[in-house]
């Protein structure tokens, strides 16, 4: 992608352009292979070359929602869902409500309508169990969540920066994976290959997943990572990748150390990867639970995400969280002085 | 702010999609904005402000981008603003660079003020001479207005 | 006779040349070939680190005391010979009064003692080890201390859209080398844990050539004008990470500096 210097106003139409182009585009639903008849790019190498800028946007949720009880929505509801959330990001919020103290997301670029994202008529990104919903939590994962909440109930989120959110202290998203769920906006990943290793470069927080390819043993236990320490190989025309060594400290819905992921990759056209993953976690769950997300082909740079270096806004909430404590004090020691 | 919830579930719906949802029997999910507490724990909700001034700089950083913005005092001088927004990530995958607003352009913002007491505030809305909304706004529709 | 003469001079001449060469002096190194990738680039695929004291103080430099008292030998400077040629960085007399107050005031200033992402060259010499994987049109340098990133760009080249810790960085080969040009930083970074530093002007040109098998050579010049009286180059080898195991892991250092940066902001 060529960098020349645009004006605002050739921007404003372009992303215009973009939305439509964005919102009318429909590839494979995912689950299906692609078909036969796709002769997959190769790498000098001989593997299956799955290198460019991906993303997983999606409108999809990941469980399937409580109402709907079928495995695929069809085109024109699909199509309605998603007209009415851009209608609904692009229009201006409420003075006075919480949403309308933020930026604009519509004016960064940032709305999920904006975004490019696959198609997708799943009613769910879990596959299985077959109700797309994950299964229900076991007695260890059920106490721990319950520590969790309070842990939660006891601790105020601005007392400390520790006491804040992953994201918020810019330490790692939710989601980054594995397994790689989409962020709300630059849900967006590198992926570089050669004969030895695939790299897939997370967007946000500029995470190097690094999967060497030569068969290498298992990690000592001891070594925990926040993204665990991936092996993987080729199958076929897919790459796996099996993931251990998750230290448990940022869990999806409830997940534990004891979590392990097995993800495949197979590239099924020019602009779409499937991207399959089943999740193991014997202290959270009794059964392992498998999900589908495309991944559509998008353009870079990505620009980096430097955020801890930038984050003045956590800085900026805990002065004006101290400031608004001594302010309170003052308060009610000047009320307690007048009586 | 970065959200990975479904954060934007929570704007305000103006429009009554309330049929549509019925009929076809999609209900959106709507996980807490988290991300947007964070935000109006650093911004004031009870003190919306507007000012006028002209870009000094801005900050293409993450996880938000920040505008230098130099406004005229009351009594003539001149103080320095610091206006937050987004992240310019995808502003720069579509062809945006540090030179495509130029410094001295001037700027009307329309968002609430930092709690920590300093010339801080989130840009809700930033807008041009012109009336249109900077980078993707389109033009014209105001905060509160309308609809 | 005659000829006998000749065909012995011409068989000391065959047998004594190399030798004859190198007291002349006019011997060139060994030049190693490096192998190849599947794709025909020269292979710099691997996990390689630095092996010197640069990181403390690229000037060369004798042995001092630590700004840590309790860390002890520990936290103590140990001597270098240094890394730049000519041994002195060339500042301009501001830059350099600069440097100096950045030295005494390290323990406040030094930007990644914060976990701020360490900037170039300064990534490469730091006591970490980084993976080097050549893809189709990138070429990624992925460095163990704080998750640091650098893309290549080997066939887009454009201009950085915007300043960045890491700068944006475009890639050449010219002939075995890899050669990166890097600009649009943020001018925040420093070039060692002594002070020495730069404003975002900064442009480095890097030069990386595979030297053996386990080794390659670094080359890095710096230019900027608000800083240097004239341009500057370090010199030093990488050493490959041969452990079959060896494997880049996390340091996520942010949460190890939170009280660090916060701490005076908690309830």
């Amino acid at each position: 992608m060529v960098h020349r210097q645009l004006n605002l106003r050739e921007i404003v139409s372009g992303m215009l352009v973009g939305v439509f182009l964005a919102s009318g585009v429909v590839t494979e639903i995912s689950g299906q292979a692609g078909s036969g008849d796709y002769e997959v790019p190769r790498t000098a190498a001989g593997h299956p070359n799955l290198q460019g800028f991906w993303t997983n946007q999606t409108y999809i949720s990941l469980e399937r929602p409580e109402n709907v009880d079928k495995a695929f929505y069809t085109e024109e509801e699909v199509s309605a869902l998603e007209e009415g959330r851009a209608v609904n990001e692009s229009a201006q919020t409420t003075p006075g409500t919480i949403p309308d103290v933020h930026y604009d997301f519509t004016q960064f670029g940032l709305d999920r309508s904006q975004a490019t994202f696959a198609r997708n008529l799943r009613t769910s990104l879990i596959v299985d169990p077959s109700n797309g919903r994950l299964p229900r939590m076991n007695a260890e994962g059920l106490a721990r969540a319950e520590a969790v909440a309070e842990h939660r109930s006891r601790v105020g989120r601005w007392d400390s920066a520790q006491a804040n959110q992953l994201d918020d202290r810019c330490m790692i998203m939710r989601g980054a994976g594995p397994p790689m769920l989409n962020a709300g906006y630059n849900s967006n990943y590198q992926i570089i290959q050669n004969r030895d290793y695939v790299m897939i470069l997370v967007e946000m927080i500029h995470d190097a997943r690094i999967i060497p390819l030569d068969g290498r043993s298992a990690p000592p236990e001891r070594v925990g990572q926040w993204m665990g320490l991936a092996r993987g190989h080729w199958d076929g025309d897919t790459l796996v990748v099996n993931t251990t060594n998750i230290n448990g400290q940022n869990p999806i819905n409830g997940s534990s150390q004891s979590m392990t992921v097995t993800e495949r990759f197979t590239r099924v056209s020019d602009d779409a990867i499937d991207y399959r993953f089943t999740v193991d976690d014997p202290a959270t769950w009794d059964r392992s639970w498998t999900a589908e997300m495309p991944m559509k082909k998008t353009i870079g740079p990505m620009f980096e995400h430097a955020c801890h270096e930038g984050n003045y806004g956590l800085y900026n909430t805990l002065v004006g969280a101290r400031l608004e404590e001594r302010l309170e004090r003052e308060t009610s020691l000047r009320e307690r002085q007048r009586r | 702010m970065a959200m990975r919830e479904d954060s934007n579930y929570m704007r305000m719906n103006r429009f009554c999609l309330a049929a549509i949802v019925l009929v076809i029997g999609i209900l959106v999910t709507g996980k807490t904005s988290i991300a947007h507490h964070a935000f109006s724990a650093e911004f004031d909700i009870e003190k919306p402000m507007t000012l006028k001034g002209t870009l000094v700089r801005w900050d293409m950083i993450n996880p938000h981008s920040w505008f230098h913005i130099d406004v005229e005092g009351e009594s003539g001088n001149t103080i320095t603003w610091q206006i937050e927004g987004g992240s310019p990530n995808e502003l720069i995958r579509n062809g945006v660079t540090k030179n495509t607003v130029e410094v001295g352009t001037v700027l009307s913002i329309e968002g609430y003020l930092a709690k920590d007491g300093t010339e801080k505030a989130v840009g809700r809305n930033f807008i041009l001479e012109d009336g249109s909304r900077l980078f993707l706004g389109g033009s014209g529709q105001k905060a509160g207005g309308g609809q | 006779m005659g000829t006998c003469l000749k065909k012995f001079a011409a068989f000391c001449l065959v047998l004594l040349w190399p030798i004859g060469v190198i007291n002349l002096g006019i011997a060139q190194e060994r030049t190693y070939i490096p192998t190849r990738t599947a794709a025909g680039e020269p292979d710099l695929n691997g996990i390689w680190q630095a092996n010197n004291n640069a990181h403390w103080d690229i000037e060369a430099h004798s042995a001092s005391a630590g700004p840590v008292l309790v860390l002890g030998a520990l936290g103590a400077m140990p001597g270098g010979m240094g890394i730049v040629e000519g041994d002195n960085i060339p500042y301009l007399p501001d830059a350099l009064a600069t440097r100096n107050e950045h030295f005494a005031n390290r323990l406040d200033r030094d930007p990644a003692i914060k976990c701020y992402l360490p900037g170039v060259p300064r990534a490469t010499y730091m006591p970490y080890p980084f993976q080097i994987i050549q893809g189709a049109e990138h070429i990624m340098i992925v460095h163990e201390f704080a998750g640091a990133v650098r893309t290549i760009y080997m066939n887009e080249h454009t201009a950085a859209p915007a300043d960045s810790w890491m700068g944006w960085s475009n890639g050449h080969w010219d002939g075995n080398t890899l050669v990166i040009e890097t600009e649009g930083f943020n001018g925040m970074t420093w070039f060692d844990r002594a002070g020495n530093h730069h404003s975002d002007a900064l442009r480095v040109v890097e030069r990386i050539t595979r030297r053996s098998e386990g080794t390659l050579i670094y080359e890095a010049t710096m230019e900027d004008p608000n800083t240097f009286s004239r341009s500057w180059t370090i010199r030093m080898p990488l050493y490959k990470r041969i452990e079959t195991n060896a494997e880049i892991l996390e340091f996520r250092c942010v949460e190890f500096v939170e009280d660090l940066i916060y701490g005076q902001l908690q309830k």
